[in-house]
């Protein structure tokens, strides 16, 4: 099927974007304090369900933007979506270095370097894991 | 009548004529503002050009479907060749339009001729240069994107998507960091090789189930997700925005000209591959509208994600040769 795509003109173009607008203004609204993945899989006749939830903070402020895991095992965050991590921590990296004004000025937590990893069972199980980077 | 898309350092009037267009189009103000749209802060309109930066960060936070947060209405699934190939269409025509030009054809960047060289090379190609998209910096000092702060004119990235992922409004220059030391990324920061499109080229299937990041066929491999034993992700379109950096990283990316650049290298990747047998594969798309509604945005006739214009379907975006051609398809 060829495309029939109109041309655009001024006129057009804001016709559009008043009527698009609303949707716009509704998936401006994403904050997260906390992001949750489910990841399911079937095996040998067991349903498998791993629910994974992150926390991230940075000096003490936590990442509002959403990180999710693939089955894989690797993990992403939408503000930087054209890469993936084996490591949240170099995610985090990554985050700092692509948005270096939303953390400059900031002062390091004086509880120092540390990450709390919730426990892991075994499939069938939820996993819960809290990464805290300072 | 088509037009042509050339290859932006081998073709000076294409060049200069995209950076006069984006310059115009980053000029133009049609009434929609920041209010209108949720981006807070105080009220002002947004250029043409800005409205395509909002757009992408739009269809990126719409999730499809709702119920997960992962395949998005223009990324991480089939939708992202023709997501993509829509929205260069609707600036092409922008550009024509400004222009007063109708045989304008947008130039790509062939990156991956770029990726044959050193890294120190890759970094002083061409594409760098002060008379095509500028070098690196931050902000960018060089070329027709340079930041001057006394001259208001002078490019500047006015919507931006912050770490939380939500844009909002800030008046700086460009920046790019070419090929900067990346954490977590396996070896160098370099631009892929023409093995690797050649290896996506290759490909049999479109894409497949899940119809995600975790797929295997052409599309998954391009858009750069894929474990290919000679392509490592991020690859070949994600590993272009990795190797740009600074305001290529961020759903925000089209404030950078050179988006449009590696996008329609990517186009002609896709064309690439849509030719017939024994060639290429034809110009075929799955998923098919029979498959499960959960899909909803990515079969062959739903709708696109749009902003500024009416939508289209990917179906109408297969067969795009009535509107332009390749000089030359990728090697």
């Amino acid at each position: 099927m060829a495309n029939k795509l109109a041309r655009p003109t001024p006129k057009s173009i804001a016709s559009y974007v008043k009527k698009h607008a609303p949707a716009v203004r509704k998936a401006q609204k994403h904050h997260h304090m906390s992001s949750t993945s489910v990841r399911e899989a079937d095996y040998n006749g067991h349903h498998i369900v791993v629910t994974t939830t992150y926390r991230i903070e940075v000096d003490g402020i936590a990442l509002m933007g959403h990180m999710g895991v693939t089955n894989d095992g690797s993990v992403h965050y939408h503000p930087i979506p054209n890469m993936r991590f084996t490591s949240a921590i170099d995610l985090v990296k990554q985050v700092i270095d692509v948005f270096p004004d939303d953390f400059a000025g900031r002062k390091r937590g004086s509880g120092g370097r540390s990450m709390k990893m919730g426990g892991m069972s075994g499939a069938g199980k939820m996993v819960k894991r809290t990464a805290r980077v300072k | 009548m088509a037009v042509v898309r050339s290859n932006i350092v081998a073709n000076s009037t294409a060049r200069d004529n995209y950076v006069k267009g984006v310059k115009l189009l980053k000029r133009e103000f049609n009434g929609p503002t920041t209010a209108s749209l949720g981006i807070p802060g105080a009220s002002r309109q947004i250029s043409t050009y800005d409205l395509f930066v909002v757009w992408h960060h739009f269809a990126m936070t719409t999730f499809t479907p709702a119920t997960q947060t992962d395949r998005n209405a223009a990324h991480r699934g089939p939708v992202f060749l023709p997501w993509h190939r829509f929205m260069l269409l609707q600036l092409e025509m922008n550009l024509q339009r400004v222009l007063n030009d109708n045989t304008f054809g947008l130039p790509y960047w062939d990156w991956a001729a770029d990726g044959q060289r050193t890294l120190a090379k890759q970094k002083s190609a061409p594409i760098w240069a002060a008379n095509c998209m500028g070098a690196s910096g931050s902000p960018v000092k060089t070329g027709p994107f340079a930041f001057d702060a006394t001259d208001p004119n002078s490019w500047r990235v006015r919507i931006l998507a912050d770490s939380s992922g939500n844009l909002t409004q800030v008046n700086r220059g460009l920046r790019r960091q070419l090929g900067a030391s990346t954490p977590g990324l396996p070896g160098p920061n370099k631009l892929p090789k023409k093995a690797h499109t050649a290896a996506a080229v290759g490909r049999n299937s479109f894409d497949a189930d899940p119809w995600s990041v975790t797929s295997s066929g052409f599309r998954n491999l391009v858009e750069g997700w894929e474990n290919d034993p000679v392509v490592q992700p991020p690859s070949l379109h994600n590993r272009v925005h990795v190797f740009v950096g600074g305001d290529m990283s961020p759903s925000s990316s089209p404030n950078d000209p050179v988006f449009y650049l590696n996008h329609c290298n990517v186009d002609r990747i896709w064309e690439t591959w849509m030719r017939p047998a024994p060639q290429g594969h034809g110009r075929v798309y799955v998923p098919g509208q029979n498959e499960s509604a959960s899909l909803k945005g990515h079969r062959i006739n739903d709708t696109l994600t749009s902003l500024i214009s009416g939508s289209t379907t990917p179906a109408q975006m297969l067969n795009v040769t009535q509107s332009y051609t390749y000089d030359s398809l990728a090697q």
